[in-house]
């Protein structure tokens, strides 16, 4: 968090103590909406997860305090680690993927014309499907004579049994929210591709550069910050994914799509052990934050070099 | 190589295009064992959608995601779009606090936080009301961290000449800020409407009269009613899915230049 | 009979004593009762609803309206799968409804937490909890309470039947009239109803779902004398002879890789699976998910098989009225329940929305079919609603991570059965 906070560069401002009064004073009218929407909404519920994460909290009655208890429970918990792991796979399985399709479908759609302007309409279609809507269109898609099936077999595959084998299941899962995903990671990275400046490849041309060498000496280099930006949202989305496994599958088969917020998810309202689950969310946050923190160091160096 | 290139992007586009063929496919299924094919049989859709809006309370469930939907999207991106400027181009106390407060609200699991907001919900005596369903989720992180982006690369010397005019800092905000932000305020009002028209949890919990419900809630109780008709359960999914993509086309021109900025100034 | 019975019957008859006792002591709330015992004031009723259902509930609901003018409710149809935890939520903000529909097996964990409003005799019509207890099923509304007391009134019984479907078993050579009576015979027949590639199976579990799990290995476990938790339910015996070979006898079953957006019910009405246990209920289910499965001749029902030479088992679970601690007008709440639960209101709801009220006498209601209720009623001694204990979401979650991982074979059954009892140890 600090570090986001050094992102902003002091600008020169007018001086003089009337013009640092008013913008003091409109600043803070501005803000003050938001302050005292992120104190009551997130805030404070946050303070009272934390607190929650030490005791022991059936949801009924008051809150008994426990110190550390949840905490050591979860190291001894494999239905925590397993989850974990879980998470860890498909952060991994789908950011990788989505943001590769991303940019291998943006280098080219960033081209100037017409048709190309009509596809970046047609690509952002599904990132306008509703998912909680449309969840039993997918299990019919994932299903033995479903869409994914169809097309599989278009190249000779055996049908296989998405939703119901402990090795592909998760794979569905990131199948579906790629899906969803990719056509905002498309346009982002296609206007970040665009405002690019042009007179740096006709100079890599004119040296005699091919497109596979332009590609990674300049346009990744250049793309940088833009990548981060779609990085930083597809982590955070991807750690915090609970609406497809949620709809999809409850976690099953045998535990192989188990995410960690479902998890939460299971703990919190299934089991009624509300302390624990904070803790479980307080150990996640902590975990989302490093992350963030190295992806914020790395676009800070971006801005260095 | 043009034609090559052309050929596989339409490619790739179609068969990102086929869930939603999927979906038109599985809406006209009579049955449960009708699933396979994608034989699409339009009289047996046709029906489905008659028989949503004649019976039942879809229409209700629809009006109520689009008060839900349009009313969050406005407040995001008025509020959003005050707090980014200030923090972004503003000194006042406190916006250090602030904003790493809002950063940090970006990694707070919602599930955990569900409980402690009910509470706070009901304290406020908003229990099962729109102000209910709309307020606790006017703001977003993301919408304040996005316009704080894009407000950052206002030049500073459009500000400064206004202010050596004489115009109040409000007036700046909204006379010359505002219009400039446009694009990063239109994107987040699109990607706002688009997260909660597909909000389930919540609405569930907070509303205790169907005639408040929004769409996710109403689908479940389709669901629930019509036991496994997956026919018309699917249709009223793509239904549901019609006025985001109309909302979309309209805006595409705005959203393509909000991410823009958005995603390059960092 | 079996020790099972003769424990619920002692348990029954406990649980009668001592609400006799506290009645005498007059631990009812009676200030909660109008003098008059007239009710009245708005109350609050969730409940999840199907199209038949409420056909039968709306026009009661608006009756009782009528006839006790004082009385106005305002029902709630919350989507099925969402309905716990809107409630917990609800019980957690300390605003529940004060009337609701929840599934008899959280009944002791919602006691346990004092969200429960004990039932109210007067309400009802009866003298006492020992009076209302003889007006239906001793085993279905014993499963409905906690400590001795009882929080709910049951509504939509069902024990577990085999299901088959006639034409696989007449395409594989089999005699449609002799369903399998034990499981091995249904082992048998299974080895004789699987296809070459393993896409077509005879008996098929239902897979992944925790109250199901629960059921089909309630069968087999207790047929072969083990149980899943211990009689006191204090700790769990999956880890025993018993319970091995049932876990053992689960995985080899079926195909735990076929799939269908409605599990195990999809595949029985595709005739991918040949068998399936499953409730009352699905008699009207598999011909709305294929017309062409007409019952008595696609398809059929049997008792659920025992194991060769053991003792019958017969899973079973029930739905409860239960009335919030926090409700200001618990007496209403109750009589209205007592109003939904008169032996014609329970026999038209058995001819019309499928769903059983066990009042006493139901084997007699006419309405369903009588293959059906015939089966239910032999079976009804024998009923048994699984381990009574409040942390039964966390138990039966782990007893379907345990199952689930043998029949995907991740784990052998020896290891699936002992970790079941390790998890139990931490949450019991």
């Amino acid at each position: 968090m600090t570090v986001s906070l050094r992102l902003v560069p002091p600008v020169a401002r007018v001086s003089g103590k009337g013009q640092r009064w008013a913008e003091a004073r409109t600043g803070g009218l501005l803000a003050l909406p938001a302050a005292v929407y992120f104190l009551v909404f997130w805030l404070v519920p946050f303070v009272v997860a934390v607190y929650l994460s030490f005791t022991s909290y059936d949801l009924a009655g008051t809150p008994e305090w426990t110190g550390l208890d949840n905490y050591r429970r979860m190291l001894g918990d494999p239905g925590f680690w397993n989850s974990a792991r879980v998470t860890a796979a498909y952060t991994v399985g789908s950011v990788v993927p989505s943001i590769v399709l991303g940019l291998a479908i943006a280098v080219p759609l960033s081209k100037p014309g017409r048709y190309n302007a009509f596809l970046r309409g047609l690509v952002m279609i599904p990132a306008a499907m509703p998912l909680v809507a449309t969840s039993m269109v997918w299990s019919v898609i994932f299903a033995e004579k479903g869409l994914a099936n169809a097309l599989i077999g278009l190249v000779g595959a055996a049908p296989k049994p998405w939703l119901t084998d402990e090795g592909l299941a998760l794979w569905a899962l990131v199948i579906m929210t790629t899906w969803k995903h990719l056509g905002l990671f498309v346009i982002i990275l296609t206007a970040g591709l665009q405002g690019l400046p042009l007179s740096v490849f006709e100079a890599a041309e004119l040296d005699g550069a091919g497109p596979v060498r332009i590609f990674y000496r300049i346009t990744l280099p250049l793309l940088r910050r833009t990548l981060l930006f779609v990085l930083v949202i597809a982590v955070v989305g991807a750690m915090q994914s609970f609406v497809p496994a949620f709809l999809l599958t409850k976690g099953g088969p045998a535990g192989a799509t188990e995410v960690l917020p479902l998890y939460l998810w299971a703990t919190g309202f299934g089991f009624e052990r509300m302390g624990y689950a904070s803790a479980i969310a307080m150990v996640l946050l902590v975990a989302m934050l490093l992350l963030s923190l190295v992806q914020f160091r790395v676009l800070r160096g971006g801005e260095e070099g | 190589m043009k034609v090559v290139r052309g050929t596989l992007l339409t490619l790739v586009v179609a068969v990102l295009l086929l869930p939603v063929y999927a979906m038109f496919a599985v809406s006209s299924a009579s049955d449960a064992t009708d699933l396979g094919g994608f034989a699409f049989d339009v009289s047996q859709l046709g029906e489905h959608v008659s028989q949503l809006f004649n019976q039942g309370d879809f229409p209700v469930y629809l009006r109520n995601s689009l008060i839900l939907a349009l009313g969050i999207g406005v407040l995001e991106v008025i509020f959003s779009s005050a707090a980014g400027y200030a923090l972004a181009q503003l000194r006042f106390p406190g916006s250090g606090v602030l904003f790493a407060l809002i950063v940090g609200t970006l990694s707070l699991s919602p599930i955990v936080v569900l409980v402690p907001m009910y509470l706070i919900v009901k304290e406020l005596g908003w229990i099962n009301s729109y102000q209910g369903m709309i307020v606790p989720f006017m703001m977003s992180a993301f919408g304040v961290f996005l316009v704080r982006q894009f407000a950052l690369a206002i030049p500073h010397e459009l500000l400064l000449s206004a202010r050596v005019d004489g115009a109040s800092e409000f007036r700046i905000f909204v006379r010359i800020a505002a219009p400039l932000l446009r694009p990063a305020l239109l994107t987040l009002f699109l990607l706002q409407f688009l997260a909660q028209w597909d909000n389930l949890l919540w609405p569930l919990i907070v509303a205790n009269d169907p005639g408040l419900w929004p769409l996710p809630v109403g689908l479940a109780q389709i669901q629930t009613e019509y036991d496994f008709s997956i026919g018309l359960v699917s249709t009223a999914a793509l239904i549901t899915a019609v006025p985001p993509l109309v909302l979309m086309f309209l805006l595409q021109r705005y959203y393509v230049a909000g991410l823009t900025l958005g995603g390059v100034r960092k | 009979m079996t020790m099972l019975t003769r424990r619920n019957l002692l348990r029954t008859a406990a649980l009668a004593t001592a609400s006799g006792v506290l009645a005498a002591c007059g631990a009812d709330p009676v200030a909660t009762v109008p003098a008059d015992g007239v009710p009245r004031g708005k109350i609050s009723v969730w409940l999840h609803q199907t199209k038949s259902y409420d056909a039968v509930f709306t026009p009661l609901l608006r009756k009782y309206m009528q006839e006790f003018g004082g009385v106005d409710i305002t029902p709630l149809y919350v989507p099925v799968a969402q309905l716990d935890a809107k409630l917990l939520t609800a019980f957690a903000g300390d605003v529940p409804p004060d009337l609701f529909k929840i599934g008899g097996w959280t009944i002791p964990g919602h006691a346990r937490k004092g969200r429960l409003a004990p039932i109210i005799p007067k309400a009802m019509g009866v003298a006492d909890e020992k009076a209302l207890i003889q007006d239906y099923d001793p085993h279905a509304i014993g499963s409905l309470s906690y400590e001795g007391k009882v929080y709910g009134v049951p509504i939509d019984y069902t024990i577990c039947y085999l299901y088959y479907r006639r034409d696989r078993f007449i395409e594989a050579g089999l005699d449609p009239d002799k369903p399998p009576t034990t499981w091995e015979e249904v082992a048998e027949y299974s080895k004789r109803l699987t296809s070459a590639d393993g896409k077509k199976v005879g008996l098929q579990w239902i897979l992944g779902n925790p109250q199901w799990t629960l059921m089909q290995l309630l069968a087999l476990v207790k047929g072969k004398g083990g149980g899943i938790l211990s009689a006191d339910a204090a700790k769990a015996t999956l880890a025993t002879d018993a319970g091995v070979e049932a876990l053992r006898y689960y995985g080899s079953l079926g195909n735990a890789k076929l799939s269908n957006p409605l599990s195990g019910f999809g595949l029985f009405a595709t005739g991918e699976a040949a068998m399936l246990v499953s409730g009352l209920f699905a008699m009207d289910l598999f011909p709305t998910l294929n017309p062409k499965l007409t019952f008595g001749k696609a398809f059929d029902i049997a008792p659920l098989p025992r194991w060769d030479g053991g003792q019958p088992v017969a899973p079973a679970y029930t739905w409860g009225w239960a009335v919030a601690k926090q409700s200001k007008l618990p007496y209403t709440a109750w009589h209205f329940v007592d109003y939904l639960q008169r032996e014609d209101v329970a026999a038209k709801q058995l001819k019309d929305a499928s769903l059983l009220t066990p009042v006493k006498g139901w084997e007699k209601l006419t309405g369903a079919d009588q293959k059906a209720l015939d089966i239910m009623a032999a079976a009804a001694p024998h009923a048994d609603f699984g381990p009574q204990t409040p942390v039964w979401n966390e138990m039966a979650k782990s007893l379907t991570d345990a199952a689930d991982a043998v029949a995907f074979g991740k784990k052998t059954p020896e290891q699936a059965a002992a970790d079941f009892d390790q998890a139990m140890r931490i949450t019991l």
